[in-house]
């Protein structure tokens, strides 16, 4: 019998129902996009955020201190501390290793290009474009300006780090093959050097020949440096395997209260927390242990406002998600409750026939949790496709689909759904039943 | 009669209406207060932004060497007299705006006994406001004439061993200058190895008395906006050159088109939605109305009458939604633009007249499968079937 009138109520009427489930499928399919695009919001402009470059900077403990002015050190190559590149592999076994989006050593030189007539005063910079590196459990990591200086462009082509860079280039002959170079953008002019131009320049003691396979532009220091394969600059200066400055580009999470404390007043379980937590005093950390001799500075300019675009835009999308599904719960409450009003005849008609309250409730029930299973369903399904394409359109790559979200807006729909209805049904239940017959 | 019995209906179906009502409202409330953030928060997100502090460099057009000091050093009076000048037309010209500045000019001195350090003059009470990430332990210095004062980078700190309160000696050839230590600064970058001085104090340190290394600006804008400042500002400077640090400026355009995009697409999506969602209750409502339509059409209402009586019904409830909604959606929206960027977002009018055509389409729009009524019988509706 219950079941019987239930499934009249949904085939005689089946526009009602129609519309209810479709308002129902609306209002979770607002909810689901909100919340999927609010959950990944942070990861995925923190991505973003290493558009900025670096965020982190190793150097090694020395006993003077840089002189840098305007991105150049000035310091001679033959003062400071070094660091050893064969450790750099061991970036990759930190606790945070897949957090590391990738990092570039560099090692500079004063040096003399040798057009004619003309001598210009510049420096060698010594990194790489995109190098493999050895992880120590077998693995290779690509790395260098390429991913950590995006906004570096070259015209024409990055150096490659073939055998010509290797390191016999140390004799000096014109019959060697030139190094391959990529020259900054106002040296170049001034020096009148094109793309695929052999050069002489004069650096360290020797004279080499150097091809500049591409024009670089940076807006910074760079512009007026040449910048050669790391290997190449190492056997130059003499410092084979070595590197002065290194930049890391890291994901973080933003620094909280708990993030801002010094480590060190931490309880143990504290400490814990703290070291597994991307915060990027954490992973400062965690760098400093796996490279002996060296000193991990937060590139705080970027670190801090990272962290508080992110905080904002991720309380935004929160507000917003929640405002929206605040609005499309009142929405399709009322909508249900508009179902129930409208149905007093029927329930006058129930009642006459002997229906107890509990049973016209049951059945009423009944109808809205299969409404709001139905509805529910749609909508998630429909709000995930949504997140996914917000994603695609915004970031390039779709949000990660989350089955958490599932249960909670099929939670969601329920109790929007019997709100809405228990209030008018209780109600018209308690109505006696001639007169709502008579249509009173 | 028309209105007369509008105004029964509205009466009469009070609770109804009510329930209609509760939708229209939260959605259009949402749709506001959306719309009013979507309209704001890209400049919010543009000034958060400009945290990241200078963006603009100007310097000597002469190329930098490998000399001792860095570059060619420049008398700032054509750039301050050009940065005047900009000052006072900027709120007239709009775009690109200088909101702060300062000089630099960088010497390398030894300091203490024996340590070899960059010195940079620059106005020590600019510094908070133009590089806002600095941290600093013991004090800023307020006054860029006085010319005992320091901070120190806390690499250079450490290395001299001096804390605030100290006294450093500074000598470049046969000057020397002795300064207390106000604050010692962490930055991450360059700053932590050098020492801060007033500009004066590093001119005359250095025997190069109004000159200036580089100044620094940071101005406010688009990332197109920066990036037509630098040639037309610089257009008015002979024999300097201004540089927009490509790495600021282009970032920052990229992450504001982003966040730009994600709020455009999540917002447009919400929006969409809600106005569905609203659509498809007040069709619910229409549907419920069979028995209403049977009844006027029993009494021998015309088909195109009754529809305008419904009409206009949803089209005042249409109009009321989105009144209230604007206004709550207004608060709303201040509400969240204070709890997320601290101040409130400004109010767009053109929203409101917006929303009230949105929710009244949407009300009528949604009475209109009240026309699939014209085929409904009095009898078989009123019998109840």
């Amino acid at each position: 019998m219950f079941f019987r009138i239930l499934r009249e109520s949904f085939i005689r009427n089946p526009a009602r129902k129609w519309l209810e489930g479709a308002s129902l499928a609306l209002g979770m399919a607002i909810a689901t996009a909100a919340l999927t695009t609010a959950l990944d919001v942070s990861d995925r402009m923190a991505r973003e955020f290493r558009r900025l470059g670096a965020n982190l900077v190793v150097t090694p403990k020395s006993d003077t201190l840089p002189l840098e002015i305007g991105g150049v050190d000035y310091r001679p190559v033959e003062q400071g501390a070094y660091l050893r590149q064969d450790d750099l592999g061991k970036l990759r076994t930190i606790f945070w290793r897949l957090n590391i989006v990738g990092f570039s050593p560099f090692l500079e030189a004063p040096a003399e290009l040798d057009r004619g007539p003309n001598r210009f005063p510049t420096r060698m910079v010594g990194t790489w474009a995109a190098h493999a590196v050895a992880e120590p459990d077998g693995g290779v990591f690509t790395t260098g300006v390429l991913s950590t200086h995006p906004w570096w462009k070259v015209d024409g082509a990055w150096f490659s780090e073939g055998p010509s860079a290797a390191p016999e280039s140390k004799r000096t002959d014109a019959a060697l093959p030139e190094i391959q170079v990529v020259i900054g953008a106002s040296l170049a002019s001034r020096a009148g050097i094109h793309r695929g131009d052999a050069f002489v320049v004069h650096s360290s003691g020797h004279d080499v020949r150097l091809l500049a396979t591409g024009i670089l532009s940076t807006g910074g220091a760079e512009d007026e440096a040449i910048v050669a394969p790391l290997g190449f600059v190492q056997q130059l200066t003499g410092h084979p395997g070595e590197y002065r400055r290194m930049l890391v580009s890291a994901l973080t999470t933003p620094e909280d209260q708990f993030g801002k404390r010094d480590p060190d007043t931490l309880s143990p379980t504290e400490y814990d927390r703290w070291f597994c937590t991307p915060y990027i005093s954490s992973i400062a950390f965690q760098i400093k242990q796996a490279l002996p001799g060296a000193e991990v500075r937060v590139v705080r300019q970027v670190a801090e406002t990272e962290g508080r675009v992110l905080g904002r835009l991720s309380t935004l999308l929160w507000l917003v998600s929640i405002a929206a599904l605040l609005a499309s719960a009142l929405v399709i409450g009322s909508a249900s409750a508009t179902t129930v009003l409208e149905r007093r005849r029927e329930i006058g008609l129930m009642k006459a026939l002997g229906a107890g309250r509990r049973r016209i409730v049951s059945i009423f029930v009944a109808e809205q949790f299969l409404v709001a299973l139905c509805g529910g369903l749609l909508g998630f399904a429909a709000g995930e496709g949504l997140g996914y394409l917000v994603g695609r359109i915004v970031f390039g790559t779709p949000a990660t689909g989350r089955m958490v979200l599932l249960p909670v807006v099929l939670a969601l729909a329920l109790a929007v759904t019997l709100a809405g209805s228990l209030w008018p049904l209780g109600r018209v239940a308690r109505l006696d039943a001639a007169p709502v017959l008579r249509g009173e | 009669m028309f209105w007369r019995v509008l105004r029964q209906m509205l009466l009469e179906g009070r609770g109804r209406l009510a329930v209609a009502l509760i939708a229209l409202v939260s959605g259009a409330t949402v749709s506001a207060a959306l719309l009013n953030l979507e309209f704001d928060a890209e400049r919010k997100f543009t000034r958060e932004l400009r945290t990241l502090g200078p963006n603009v460099l100007v310097r000597s057009a002469a190329p930098v060497g490998t000399a001792e000091e860095a570059g060619a050093v420049f008398a700032p009076d054509a750039l301050e007299a050009a940065l005047a000048a900009a000052g006072q037309r900027a709120p007239a010209s709009g775009g690109a705006e200088v909101t702060a500045w300062a000089p630099y000019l960088y010497a390398i001195v030894r300091a203490g006994s024996d340590t070899t350090l960059v010195l940079a003059g620059t106005w020590l009470d600019a510094v908070p406001r133009l590089t806002p990430w600095w941290r600093v332990e013991g004090s800023w210095v307020a006054d860029r004439q006085n010319p005992a004062v320091c901070l120190v980078g806390h690499q250079a700190a450490a290395r001299l061993l001096v804390r605030p309160g100290s006294t450093l000696e500074i000598h470049y050839g046969s000057r020397s200058a002795s300064l207390e230590v106000a604050g010692v600064i962490s930055t991450g970058g360059a700053e932590d190895d050098q020492v801060f001085v007033n500009l004066a104090v590093a001119q005359q340190l250095a025997g190069l008395p109004g000159k200036i290394s580089v100044a620094q600006l940071s101005v406010s804008g688009t990332p197109e906006e920066v990036q037509a400042f630098a040639p037309r500002f610089g257009a008015q400077l002979a024999g300097l050159e201004v540089r927009p640090l490509r790495q600021i400026a282009q970032a920052e355009g990229q992450l504001l088109a982003r966040v730009h995009s994600l709020l455009f697409w999540s917002v447009g999506l919400i929006l969409v939605l809600t106005a569905l969602c609203v659509l498809s209750t007040t069709a619910a409502l229409a549907v419920e109305r069979r028995t209403d339509v049977g009844l006027m059409k029993a009494l021998g209402g015309e088909m195109t009458r009754i529809v305008r009586l419904f009409l206009a019904e949803a089209g005042l409830l249409g109009a009321a939604g989105g009144i209230i909604g604007s206004v709550l959606g207004t608060l709303l929206s201040a509400w969240v633009g204070r709890r997320v960027f601290g101040t409130a977002v400004s109010l767009r009018p053109e929203v409101i007249p917006l929303i009230l055509a949105v929710m009244v389409a949407v009300a009528l729009v949604g009475a209109l499968p009240l026309r699939l009524l014209s085929h409904v019988r009095p009898a078989v509706v009123l019998r109840g079937e």
